[in-house]
Protein backbone atom coordinates (compact mmCIF):
# COMPACT_ATOMS: atom_id res chain seq x y z
CA UNK A 1 0.00 0.00 0.00
CA UNK A 2 2.74 2.26 0.65
CA UNK A 3 4.82 1.76 -2.42
CA UNK A 4 0.72 2.58 -4.38
CA UNK A 5 0.89 5.83 -2.90
CA UNK A 6 4.60 6.73 -3.40
CA UNK A 7 3.82 5.79 -7.49
CA UNK A 8 1.06 8.09 -7.02
CA UNK A 9 2.82 10.90 -5.69
CA UNK A 10 5.52 10.28 -8.16
CA UNK A 11 3.49 10.65 -11.21
CA UNK A 12 1.53 13.10 -9.70
CA UNK A 13 4.47 15.01 -9.87
CA UNK A 14 5.68 13.89 -13.11
CA UNK A 15 2.24 14.56 -14.51
CA UNK A 16 1.97 18.14 -13.21
CA UNK A 17 5.52 19.02 -14.46
CA UNK A 18 4.73 17.80 -18.15
CA UNK A 19 1.32 18.86 -18.89
CA UNK A 20 -0.29 21.42 -16.60
CA UNK A 21 1.67 24.85 -17.68
CA UNK A 22 0.74 24.15 -21.40
CA UNK A 23 -2.97 24.00 -20.34
CA UNK A 24 -2.55 26.72 -18.25
CA UNK A 25 -1.02 28.77 -20.59
CA UNK A 26 -3.23 27.72 -23.74
CA UNK A 27 -6.51 27.43 -21.59
CA UNK A 28 -6.16 30.43 -18.84
CA UNK A 29 -4.30 32.68 -20.63
CA UNK A 30 -4.50 32.72 -24.81
CA UNK A 31 -7.37 31.61 -25.22
CA UNK A 32 -9.29 33.90 -23.13
CA UNK A 33 -7.72 36.59 -23.85
CA UNK A 34 -8.26 36.03 -27.61
CA UNK A 35 -4.67 35.37 -28.78
CA UNK A 36 -5.59 31.99 -30.27
CA UNK A 37 -8.29 29.56 -31.21
CA UNK A 38 -8.50 27.17 -28.34
CA UNK A 39 -11.01 24.16 -28.14
CA UNK A 40 -12.65 25.26 -24.70
CA UNK A 41 -13.82 28.35 -25.90
CA UNK A 42 -16.69 27.45 -28.13
CA UNK A 43 -19.40 24.64 -27.20
CA UNK A 44 -19.10 22.59 -29.99
CA UNK A 45 -15.75 21.89 -30.49
CA UNK A 46 -15.40 21.38 -26.54
CA UNK A 47 -17.87 18.87 -26.49
CA UNK A 48 -16.76 17.36 -29.46
CA UNK A 49 -13.25 16.83 -27.73
CA UNK A 50 -14.96 15.79 -24.70
CA UNK A 51 -16.75 12.56 -26.33
CA UNK A 52 -13.66 11.33 -27.11
CA UNK A 53 -12.85 8.48 -24.74
CA UNK A 54 -8.97 8.84 -25.18
CA UNK A 55 -9.93 12.70 -24.31
CA UNK A 56 -11.94 11.55 -21.29
CA UNK A 57 -9.28 8.94 -20.30
CA UNK A 58 -6.53 12.00 -20.56
CA UNK A 59 -8.65 14.12 -18.45
CA UNK A 60 -8.81 11.61 -15.86
CA UNK A 61 -4.96 10.89 -15.92
CA UNK A 62 -4.06 15.31 -15.44
CA UNK A 63 -6.63 15.86 -12.88
CA UNK A 64 -6.35 12.83 -10.41
CA UNK A 65 -2.85 12.07 -10.57
CA UNK A 66 -1.49 15.78 -9.67
CA UNK A 67 -4.27 15.63 -6.50
CA UNK A 68 -2.19 12.57 -5.03
CA UNK A 69 1.17 14.28 -5.24
CA UNK A 70 -0.42 17.61 -3.90
CA UNK A 71 -2.41 15.97 -1.11
CA UNK A 72 1.48 14.86 -0.18
CA UNK A 73 3.00 18.18 -0.38
CA UNK A 74 0.19 20.05 1.56
CA UNK A 75 0.11 17.85 4.13
CA UNK A 76 4.18 17.73 4.94
CA UNK A 77 4.21 21.00 4.30
CA UNK A 78 1.60 21.70 7.17
CA UNK A 79 4.08 19.24 8.95
CA UNK A 80 6.92 21.35 8.32
CA UNK A 81 4.97 25.18 9.16
CA UNK A 82 4.86 23.44 13.04
CA UNK A 83 1.36 22.07 12.37
CA UNK A 84 2.35 18.37 13.59
CA UNK A 85 -1.23 16.72 13.77
CA UNK A 86 -0.80 17.33 9.63
CA UNK A 87 0.72 13.36 10.78
CA UNK A 88 -1.71 12.00 12.17
CA UNK A 89 -4.45 9.43 10.63
CA UNK A 90 -7.17 12.01 10.29
CA UNK A 91 -4.98 14.27 8.48
CA UNK A 92 -3.97 11.68 6.27
CA UNK A 93 -7.71 10.53 5.67
CA UNK A 94 -8.40 14.24 4.80
CA UNK A 95 -5.78 14.51 2.49
CA UNK A 96 -5.70 11.73 0.26
CA UNK A 97 -9.46 10.53 0.77
CA UNK A 98 -9.32 14.21 -0.87
CA UNK A 99 -7.62 13.11 -3.33
CA UNK A 100 -9.77 10.02 -4.00
CA UNK A 101 -12.72 11.82 -3.64
CA UNK A 102 -11.35 14.31 -6.71
CA UNK A 103 -10.71 10.83 -8.75
CA UNK A 104 -14.11 10.33 -8.20
CA UNK A 105 -15.47 13.42 -8.83
CA UNK A 106 -14.01 13.63 -11.84
CA UNK A 107 -14.86 9.87 -13.19
CA UNK A 108 -18.30 10.87 -12.48
CA UNK A 109 -18.40 14.41 -14.55
CA UNK A 110 -16.61 12.61 -17.48
CA UNK A 111 -18.84 10.04 -17.60
CA UNK A 112 -22.21 12.02 -17.39
CA UNK A 113 -21.53 15.51 -18.76
CA UNK A 114 -20.91 14.70 -22.33
CA UNK A 115 -21.70 11.00 -23.51
CA UNK A 116 -18.84 9.12 -24.89
CA UNK A 117 -19.00 9.52 -28.88
CA UNK A 118 -16.48 6.90 -30.90
CA UNK A 119 -17.43 9.12 -34.27
CA UNK B 1 17.04 2.56 32.65
CA UNK B 2 14.05 1.14 33.14
CA UNK B 3 12.60 -1.38 30.57
CA UNK B 4 9.47 0.98 29.78
CA UNK B 5 11.75 3.65 28.98
CA UNK B 6 13.49 1.87 26.02
CA UNK B 7 9.85 0.81 24.79
CA UNK B 8 8.46 4.03 24.73
CA UNK B 9 8.23 6.01 22.03
CA UNK B 10 10.01 9.35 22.35
CA UNK B 11 7.90 12.25 22.08
CA UNK B 12 9.76 15.13 19.99
CA UNK B 13 8.35 18.67 20.47
CA UNK B 14 8.28 21.40 17.78
CA UNK B 15 11.61 23.73 18.45
CA UNK B 16 11.48 25.47 14.96
CA UNK B 17 10.60 29.11 15.16
CA UNK B 18 7.37 30.17 13.07
CA UNK B 19 9.41 32.34 10.28
CA UNK B 20 11.91 29.67 9.75
CA UNK B 21 11.29 29.41 6.49
CA UNK B 22 11.57 33.34 6.71
CA UNK B 23 15.27 33.44 7.15
CA UNK B 24 16.58 31.58 4.38
CA UNK B 25 16.63 31.88 1.01
CA UNK B 26 16.74 28.21 0.16
CA UNK B 27 14.67 27.74 2.87
CA UNK B 28 11.63 29.85 1.22
CA UNK B 29 12.38 28.37 -2.29
CA UNK B 30 10.98 24.87 -0.47
CA UNK B 31 7.94 26.50 0.79
CA UNK B 32 7.15 28.35 -2.18
CA UNK B 33 7.85 24.81 -4.55
CA UNK B 34 5.82 22.73 -2.15
CA UNK B 35 3.06 25.48 -1.88
CA UNK B 36 2.76 25.10 -5.52
CA UNK B 37 0.65 22.38 -5.27
CA UNK B 38 -2.40 24.90 -3.97
CA UNK B 39 -2.81 26.95 -6.77
CA UNK B 40 -2.01 24.14 -9.10
CA UNK B 41 -5.02 22.28 -7.20
CA UNK B 42 -7.33 25.39 -7.54
CA UNK B 43 -7.01 25.91 -11.32
CA UNK B 44 -7.05 22.06 -12.31
CA UNK B 45 -10.61 22.30 -10.10
CA UNK B 46 -11.57 25.46 -13.08
CA UNK B 47 -10.99 23.17 -15.04
CA UNK B 48 -13.27 20.04 -13.95
CA UNK B 49 -16.04 23.11 -13.80
CA UNK B 50 -15.30 24.15 -17.46
CA UNK B 51 -15.65 20.65 -18.34
CA UNK B 52 -19.15 19.99 -16.56
CA UNK B 53 -20.15 23.48 -17.78
CA UNK B 54 -20.45 21.76 -21.13
CA UNK B 55 -23.16 20.10 -20.01
CA UNK B 56 -24.88 22.89 -19.78
CA UNK B 57 -26.14 23.14 -23.61
CA UNK B 58 -25.08 25.00 -26.15
CA UNK B 59 -27.41 27.70 -25.07
CA UNK B 60 -25.84 28.43 -21.93
CA UNK B 61 -22.48 27.26 -22.06
CA UNK B 62 -20.02 30.30 -21.51
CA UNK B 63 -16.37 29.37 -20.94
CA UNK B 64 -14.53 31.34 -18.21
CA UNK B 65 -13.12 34.65 -19.71
CA UNK B 66 -12.45 37.65 -17.29
CA UNK B 67 -9.35 39.73 -17.05
CA UNK B 68 -9.53 37.91 -13.06
CA UNK B 69 -9.21 34.67 -14.46
CA UNK B 70 -6.41 35.25 -16.81
CA UNK B 71 -4.66 36.77 -13.89
CA UNK B 72 -5.20 34.07 -11.86
CA UNK B 73 -3.80 32.13 -14.64
CA UNK B 74 -0.75 33.94 -14.93
CA UNK B 75 -0.08 33.41 -11.19
CA UNK B 76 -0.85 29.72 -11.69
CA UNK B 77 1.48 29.61 -14.71
CA UNK B 78 4.33 30.88 -12.54
CA UNK B 79 3.82 28.85 -10.02
CA UNK B 80 3.35 25.68 -12.61
CA UNK B 81 6.64 26.77 -14.30
CA UNK B 82 8.97 26.63 -11.12
CA UNK B 83 7.00 23.22 -10.08
CA UNK B 84 7.88 22.07 -13.66
CA UNK B 85 11.63 23.27 -13.20
CA UNK B 86 12.31 22.02 -9.67
CA UNK B 87 10.46 18.55 -10.21
CA UNK B 88 12.07 17.42 -13.58
CA UNK B 89 14.98 18.67 -12.29
CA UNK B 90 15.54 16.20 -9.29
CA UNK B 91 15.10 13.20 -12.01
CA UNK B 92 18.98 13.29 -12.02
CA UNK B 93 19.24 12.58 -8.54
CA UNK B 94 15.94 9.99 -8.60
CA UNK B 95 16.38 8.20 -11.47
CA UNK B 96 19.66 5.54 -12.67
CA UNK B 97 19.90 3.74 -16.03
CA UNK B 98 22.65 2.04 -16.92
CA UNK B 99 23.31 1.58 -20.90
CA UNK B 100 25.61 -1.46 -21.91
CA UNK B 101 26.58 -1.55 -18.22
CA UNK B 102 27.64 2.27 -17.85
CA UNK B 103 25.70 4.51 -15.95
CA UNK B 104 23.75 7.33 -18.17
CA UNK B 105 24.96 10.61 -16.93
CA UNK B 106 22.26 12.57 -14.36
CA UNK B 107 22.25 15.70 -16.63
CA UNK B 108 21.47 13.44 -19.77
CA UNK B 109 18.38 12.28 -17.73
CA UNK B 110 17.27 15.76 -16.32
CA UNK B 111 17.68 16.98 -20.11
CA UNK B 112 15.69 14.00 -21.48
CA UNK B 113 12.87 15.34 -18.55
CA UNK B 114 12.78 18.86 -20.10
CA UNK B 115 12.84 17.41 -23.79
CA UNK B 116 10.04 15.49 -22.73
CA UNK B 117 7.63 18.21 -21.19
CA UNK B 118 8.88 20.45 -24.04
CA UNK B 119 7.46 17.93 -26.65
CA UNK B 120 4.33 17.35 -24.67
CA UNK B 121 3.76 21.05 -24.15
CA UNK B 122 4.30 21.17 -28.37
CA UNK B 123 1.41 18.13 -28.37
CA UNK B 124 -1.09 19.31 -26.31
CA UNK B 125 -0.43 23.20 -27.36
CA UNK B 126 -1.22 21.89 -30.90
CA UNK B 127 -4.40 19.67 -29.85
CA UNK B 128 -6.50 22.31 -28.44
CA UNK B 129 -5.42 25.04 -30.53
CA UNK B 130 -5.97 23.14 -34.04
CA UNK B 131 -9.07 21.31 -32.74
CA UNK B 132 -10.82 24.56 -32.10
CA UNK B 133 -10.98 25.10 -35.87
Amino acid sequence: MHLFWWFMFAQGGVIAAVLIPVHVLVQGILGPLGIVPVVDRHYDTWVSMLGNPIVKLYLLVLIAFPFFHFAHRLRYLLVDLGLPAAKGVPAQALFYGGAVGVTLVTIWVLLTTIPISLG
Amino acid sequence: MTTEAHTAQPEYRWRMPADWWARQRHYFLYVVREFTALPLALWLLWLLVEIKRAGDGPGRYAPHGSMPFVVFSVVVLLFALYHSYTFLSLAGTILHFKVFDRPVPSRLIVLSQFGLWAAASVVVGFALIWFAR
